[in-house]
């Protein structure tokens, strides 16, 4: 065993190592980008109550908004006091971004352009591009070592490319884009359909890009019952349904929000982000998966060099791509879908890659 | 042995304080990360769709804590077998609106709402009122639901509570969890007395008072007061909407209390029905010091109050015993 002195001085490398010590942790310092908006709203509160990162772990808030955006900033800071919250160390609001990226541990990107009405698909890759180039150089810049980040403003998987490209220092692996909310909400159809407890389903996957695209596979999930863990297509025994409806369902459920709120989902949102973290750095439980969108390593034939949503477990703060499992030709058709998308959206990415931003 | 769920109710569901809310329930941060949990969602009609929104939302959140989801418009459906009860739904206050008017709207909802609390809530339902005016409508929902125990019907000033303990945080560049024991008495608008004479703060060298700390009476009796008591207006006018983080954070630390039980040496702020304590007239709704435990709250006695608080205790119910009347003269 390591003595504790050793083991602080590490952990903020490695803040899971700090489970090892016997004393208080020490704070953390996580960035929310885009924390003026909805999203952002909600997430603080739930980082600040520790379900990002675990009950025992105190944080210090940074919170980045536009500068138009300030003034709102100032007043989610003023409530974030209000609501004394014991494990919130401290609030840093700004506009700057070398400011807010200053020693981050843990980044979760929900700002960036939003779709308007009529805007293609290219044109908020336009818009977006010129963003995370700059936060690339942020991040590599002012965050702590071994940062995580999580990029969850779209299009997730290819800004968390151009992050990653243009941020080289910063290891691929520590980039990480959201398709958990897809995942949770594929659970959440699972459950509903068989009339079971949500959290007795588990190992859905969600394949590909956090769009349109995006395949929602549940031919390895299973379901807790009263004869033990089943297959849920064993379960469900509809593979019409399995293969159309529970897909176009998980696929479009974000508009169907829309639809009903009347704006898109917030709370499910920040709520998925936290679980895509906390999994990440406390480890998913055993024999359980989740779905991250990560850099492909071309496992099950997915190409190189993308974001792409995959089965993964976590241990030790490290992700690892779950190998081995069956894929049909089915899925498989679904999934070079969604490749083939994000492999356009790069060559898009690239077309507006600015020359002028500083490195 | 996983424990039974608990079935939690929010009125007014489909707007910001609830949104803010029932994530936080389903997350275990108001009974605890052990306690599963059903939640109830009332809202009134022209919401149906934004709170069916909210149902889905929760269900593609797949919360492990959370057994289930009843949103409904229907008040029976609503207030059928709950626990615990937290009444964010009220008629707000419009431009051009009249005090009277928004007395008379809220008089009618919470009346109404009494009756089938009543009826239909789980024996020993835990009620917390949260909208405004919410010590007055607290207390017509007590008045109108004799059945339910007295003790059982609050509201919240836990918010104005830790607002406070904030403040002085701030000031004297402390943590905010070695901060305790400040006491908001009264009536939760701007006539609530912020009061730190029995606060004290972790140092070093052990618990000292925040009056010493700050050494500055002056701040203490002026600006600090004001802060606190015109802080909702200051986050209105920096977010150009009203508080709904801290509210619904405030909601759950105030059921959580009240249910867990305070920690010892510590005392939380809550609106409760007056039985006399420190002069303060019975059969009013108005926050007091208070400590828990075994799911029941105490009013802490014995505190020593000094003339230049006793002045603004006695206004702060001054202005409940005349809430109270005009609650009454709009039921005629």
């Amino acid at each position: 065993m390591l003595p504790n002195s050793l083991l602080q001085r590490l952990a903020s490398w490695c803040p899971w190592l700090l489970r090892l010590t016997d004393e208080p942790k020490q704070p953390v310092k996580v960035l929310v980008t885009g924390a003026a908006g909805q999203i952002g709203y909600a997430i603080v509160a739930m980082i600040a109550r520790g379900l990002m990162l675990g009950p025992d772990q105190p944080v210090v808030l940074h919170m980045l908004g536009i500068p138009k955006s300030a003034e709102t900033l100032n007043g989610v800071r003023m409530e974030l006091i209000d609501a004394a919250l014991p494990l919130l160390r401290g609030v840093v609001a700004t506009s700057d971004e070398a400011e807010a990226f200053r020693g981050v541990n843990f980044a979760v990107l929900i700002g960036g352009w939003p779709r308007k009405e009529g805007m293609q698909r290219k044109d908020l890759i336009a818009k977006n591009v010129p963003i995370y180039q700059s936060q690339a150089s942020a991040l590599q810049q002012h965050a702590a070592p071994n940062c995580k980040v999580l990029v969850v403003a779209n299009p997730a998987n290819t800004n968390a490319l151009v992050l990653k490209e243009f941020a080289p220092a910063v290891p691929a692996k520590n980039i990480t884009c959201l398709t958990r909310l897809d995942h949770n909400r594929a659970l959440g159809q699972i459950s509903e359909k068989l009339g079971v407890h949500v959290g007795d389903v588990r190992n859905a996957i969600v394949w590909g890009n956090h769009s349109s695209t995006q395949f929602p596979d549940a031919s390895h999930a299973t379901a807790r019952t009263q004869h033990g863990e089943m297959p849920v297509v064993e379960l469900i025994a509809d593979e019409k349904w399995l293969k159309e409806e529970f897909v176009s369902v998980v696929q479009q459920r974000g508009e169907a929000v829309i639809k009903a709120r009347k704006q898109s989902s917030s709370l499910s949102a920040a709520s998925a982000d936290c679980d895509h973290m906390r999994d990440w750095i406390l480890g998913t439980p055993k024999g359980t998966w989740v779905s991250m969108g990560v850099y492909s390593d071309g496992s099950y034939g997915v190409p190189e060099g993308i974001f792409y949503s995959f089965p993964v477990t976590c241990d030790k703060g490290e992700w690892s791509i779950v190998q081995g499992l069956e894929v049909d030709d089915f899925a498989r058709s679904k999934m070079e879908l969604s490749a083939n998308e994000l492999d356009e959206e790069r060559s898009m990415a690239y077309e507006f890659v600015s020359s002028e931003i500083d490195q | 042995m996983a424990k039974d769920p608990m079935r939690v109710l929010v009125t007014g569901a489909a707007g910001q304080i609830g949104y803010a809310l029932v994530p936080m329930i389903a997350r275990g941060v108001m009974l605890g990360a052990d306690q599963p949990v059903i939640l109830h969602m009332l809202d009134i009609p022209p919401a149906a769709e934004a709170l069916n929104g909210v149902k889905m939302e929760l269900v593609d959140a797949a919360f492990p804590l959370l057994k289930g989801v009843v949103a409904t418009t229907d008040v029976v459906e609503a207030c059928t077998g709950v626990n615990v009860a937290v009444m964010v739904g009220g008629f707000p206050r419009k431009e051009g609106m009249e005090r009277k008017d928004v007395m008379s709207k809220n008089v009618s909802i919470y009346k109404a709402q009494a009756s089938a609390l009543e009826a239909h809530a789980a024996p020993n339902c835990k009620v917390l009122v949260v909208a405004n005016p919410a010590n007055t409508n607290a207390l017509i929902l007590k008045e109108f639901a004799p059945s339910i125990p007295e003790k059982n019907v609050t509201c919240l000033t836990r918010l104005d509570h830790n607002r406070a303990l904030g403040q002085i945080s701030e000031r004297l560049g402390v943590q905010v969890s070695d901060v305790k024991n400040v006491i908001i008495w009264g009536n939760h608008s701007s006539t609530q007395y912020p009061d730190v004479n029995h606060a004290t703060v972790k140092t070093s060298t052990g618990e000292k008072p925040v009056r010493e700390l700050v050494a500055d009476d002056e701040w203490l009796n002026g600006e600090f007061i004001t802060t606190v008591q015109q802080r909702g207006a200051a986050i209105i006018k920096a977010r150009k909407l009203s508080s709904a983080l801290s509210a619904a954070s405030s909601a759950c630390d105030h059921i959580r209390d009240w249910v867990l039980g305070t920690p010892e040496g510590t005392f939380v702020s809550m609106g409760v029905y007056s039985d006399g304590s420190y002069g303060v007239p019975s059969g009013l709704i108005y926050s007091f010091p208070v400590t828990c435990s075994g799911g029941e709250w105490k009013i802490v006695q014995g505190l020593p109050i000094d003339e230049f608080s006793r002045k603004k205790l006695d206004a702060t119910a001054q202005e409940l015993s005349e809430e109270k009347s005009l609650a009454y003269s709009c039921l005629e």
